[in-house]
């Protein structure tokens, strides 16, 4: 098969594709095809040039961290859990995500998750006891890998200077349901940097590694509003 | 004002970072990725903690179980400390919005973990690393919006700033500028992690290499209990790693067998009766490789229902990478590397042999002895960076200012050399090697005669590491931390060869033997490329 793959040596260097022979291995997942393509002293692309390692970020190898995220033939995935068997055609193209800043390759920087999370100071503070019916939201959302999925899809969802997108929605609603000084204060941050940009178009709850019920989330922060 | 420079944000790193805010004191948390990214997210199990003596259970009985698995060689003091927390740790941890699992009664669930007495450990599901996880990365922005944390991201350890045996703060390798610089501190907190670098394929995370331990070994920094590595007994085997099948899935009742003429053989409930199958780590790995045969875990009894609400990510894991609906069908298991007892030597309050260089978390030598047990990690985690946290505020030594600068220039100057030339040779190539080489030689069973192969082969890489250059299309890190690693390696080959009998995770098939001389903790240190080892007979770390 063949493997397309945007590239960029480095944060100041011009992206170019580069493209790469593999033989096609079912049960093997993209991750682990990256890591074959680069377990090798001589990595050559399709037309038999030398070629850089390809630089991408990993840790759990088991879709629990959500390092390896990337856009898979177009469809923002983690590389850990996409196995080749699924990918129809004989060509798999593979580009960082595109709505952060690239450090290198398949390697991006997002730490403006973070960051617009530090903004509005989202944390609990002081603990007040949930009600026992948000249990199992709660663990589903505090789930979250923070690994930027929900951002690259969402329609809304630019370079997070407004917009904070789906996973902020989820940690609101965290604090919401237990904290008893920053209700209010999340609430209108959730009201700012969340609801009024949601065209609800919920394709981050598709592309969700951890299947977190984001329109759950968004549902118990309507009503906890009224 | 203090200043802490923290390496690692994982559990133990975010536990310190957050309890030395708490007391005012200025932190600098780095890591080269999110916490998010740690290997703590993995930790699937749970957290011991004794929260009511109603069925019986006591701290002194955690205590007591806990010395035990560890074979008696930890010391009673810091367990005695780290059992005694346990309840208010589970505490704050709720209070920081952690989501325990809770019963009908609304308290928080409890279940059995291998070799306890009671049922103790809390859990939140099967994801309980993630929950706290997510808990204390919650309170440690609070910290950051005070301006008390601050975080350092793309930016690796690369040696320790020790002079005349106190430490100074580290140089660290600035991944975004491309260069070594230098973050002074009062106190340097080590929390990187475990060593899986060394053994290749494993339950955990890819970022945790053991190079830390590896390097800050060569200046000087002694290490503990390096032989002492424990195999989990039940993991599933995916093209790319180990995926730990979680202990949970045994203390949910699921039953380990082999099949002999058509009938499954429980061997664990043959030979240790109804609690056989929650043996401690060592035991069960140590059972299962004797059999020689393929093992099966069976939770099919428990119906779909209950399984994916007490043990979903297990589900989900199996299904995922390996078409297992464990609701219809058995999991076929082996024992795979999992946790490192042994790492940087560390006295009750987790200070090193060097003065104000702490270390916390799986990469210090600390609670577990010979063999951890299963809920005991999180909680020594958590427990440990409470520790450092208070003794670091407590500490009324005088701190000082070195400058290092030379040093620094000296150290990019050798590092530009080594990056300076393409080479066909990627030290992942040597990486590989020295895995092979340990699953060979330090595996379950161990003798003399492996032992002394194993070292051969590390000295031999060791010989021409030096000499290799660095590819320079890899991060340097890949480059610069192979001799950390190989260095690890050789240190725990020489333990596991300098201990002779058998003990917890550590078993010599030519000493197969328990031997009271012998229970002690192995301390090994570095003098002038000689590595010398030592029985801590006089309990000096416990102190």
């Amino acid at each position: 098969m063949k493997v397309r793959i945007l590239r960029k040596q480095s944060p100041t260097a011009e992206p170019y594709w580069q493209e790469f022979l593999y033989e096609k291995k079912d049960n093997r997942t993209v991750a682990g095809m990256l890591d074959e393509l680069n377990y090798k002293d001589n990595l050559k692309d399709i037309n038999g040039n030398p070629a850089p390692g390809i630089q991408w970020e990993c840790s759990c190898l088991q879709g629990m961290c959500g390092g390896c995220a990337m856009v898979i033939n177009g469809k923002p995935a983690l590389a850990c859990e996409t196995f080749l068997r699924d990918l129809k055609g004989d060509t798999v193209t593979i580009e960082p995500l595109k709505k952060f800043f690239t450090v290198a390759d398949l390697v991006v920087d997002r730490s403006v998750i973070s960051e617009n999370l530090k903004k509005v100071n989202a944390c609990i503070e002081e603990y007040k006891l949930s009600d026992k019916a948000d249990h199992e939201q709660m663990y589903s959302a505090a789930k979250c890998l923070k690994c930027g999925l929900c951002l690259e899809v969402c329609p809304n969802y630019k370079d997070g200077r407004n917009f904070f997108g789906a996973l902020f929605a989820n940690d609101c609603y965290l604090i919401a349901s237990r904290s008893g000084t920053q209700k209010e204060e999340i609430m209108e941050s959730y009201d700012s940097h969340f609801a009024k940009g949601c065209s609800k178009s919920l394709s981050c709850e598709d592309v969700c590694p951890m299947k977190i019920p984001t329109l759950a989330s968004i549902a118990r922060m309507n009503r906890r509003k009224l | 004002m203090k200043k802490v420079c923290i390496v690692g944000s994982g559990i133990a790193g975010l536990s310190c970072a957050i309890e030395c805010a708490e007391r005012g004191m200025e932190v600098i948390l780095v890591s080269p990725f999110p916490s998010e990214r740690a290997q703590s997210v993995l930790a699937a199990g749970g957290i011991n903690a004794v929260l009511s003596s109603e069925g019986g259970d006591s701290i002194e009985s955690h205590i007591e179980d806990t010395l035990k698995g560890g074979c008696y060689i930890a010391g009673k003091e810091s367990v005695k400390g780290l059992c005694e927390d346990a309840p208010e740790i589970i505490k704050k941890l709720e209070k920081l919005g952690t989501v325990f699992s809770t019963g009908e009664n609304g308290k928080i669930a409890q279940r059995a973990f291998g070799g306890q007495s009671y049922n103790r450990t809390c859990y939140c599901g099967s994801a309980t690393g993630k929950q706290i996880v997510t808990a204390l990365v919650m309170e440690c922005r609070r910290y950051e919006g005070l301006g008390l944390i601050q975080r350092r991201l793309w930016t690796d350890f690369y040696k320790a700033l020790i002079k005349d045996g106190k430490c100074y703060g580290s140089v660290f390798f600035n991944e975004a500028r491309m260069d070594l610089e230098i973050i002074y501190a009062d106190y340097l907190v080590m929390a990187t992690g475990g060593q899986n670098a060394l053994f290749g394929k494993t339950t955990g995370s890819t970022l945790c290499d053991g190079y830390a331990q590896g390097r800050l070994f060569l200046q000087g920094v002694e290490l503990k209990n390096a032989e002492f590595i424990q195999y989990h007994p039940t993991t599933l085997e995916t093209q790319q790693k180990m995926l730990l099948v979680s202990e949970a899935v045994r203390g949910e009742g699921g039953r380990l067998y082999y099949v002999e003429d058509g009938k499954r053989v429980y061997f664990m409930e043959d030979l240790y009766g109804e609690k056989g199958n929650l043996m401690p780590r060592d035991i069960v790995s140590r059972t299962m490789e004797r059999t020689g045969k393929e093992i099966y875990l069976d939770i099919t009894f428990l119906g779909k229902k209950e399984i994916l609400k007490r043990i979903p990510e297990v589900y989900d894991l199996c299904l995922k990478y390996r078409g297992i609906d464990i609701s219809r069908e058995s999991i076929p298991v082996s024992p795979s590397v999992h946790f490192f007892m042994g790492g940087i030597a560390v006295r009750n309050n987790h200070e090193t042999n060097i003065k104000n260089l702490y270390a916390i978390g799986e990469c210090a030598s600390i609670y577990h002895g010979a063999n951890r047990l299963g809920g005991n990690s999180l909680l020594a985690a958590v427990h440990g960076g409470r520790v450092a946290a208070e003794s670091i505020s407590e500490d009324k030594s005088e701190t000082d200012v070195k400058n290092f600068e030379k040093d620094l220039e000296e150290e990019r100057r050798k590092l530009s050399t080594r990056w300076a030339s393409e080479s066909e040779f990627p030290v992942v190539y040597l990486e590989d090697l020295v895995a092979e080489t340990l699953k060979e030689d330090l595996g379950i069973v161990r003798d003399e005669e492996r032992l002394l192969n194993g070292l051969k082969d590390v000295d031999y890489y060791l010989s021409v590491v030096e000499k290799l250059k660095y590819d320079k299309s890899e991060m340097p890190y890949l480059g610069f931390s192979v001799t950390g690693i190989l260095t690890l390696a050789k240190v725990a080959l020489t333990c596991a060869l300098f201990r002779k009998e058998s003990r917890g995770a550590h078993y010599r098939s030519d000493y197969p033997e328990t031997k009271e001389e012998w229970q002690a903790a192995t301390i090994i240190s570095y003098d002038d490329g000689k590595f010398n080892v030592r029985l801590d007979s006089e309990n000096v770390y416990e102190s």
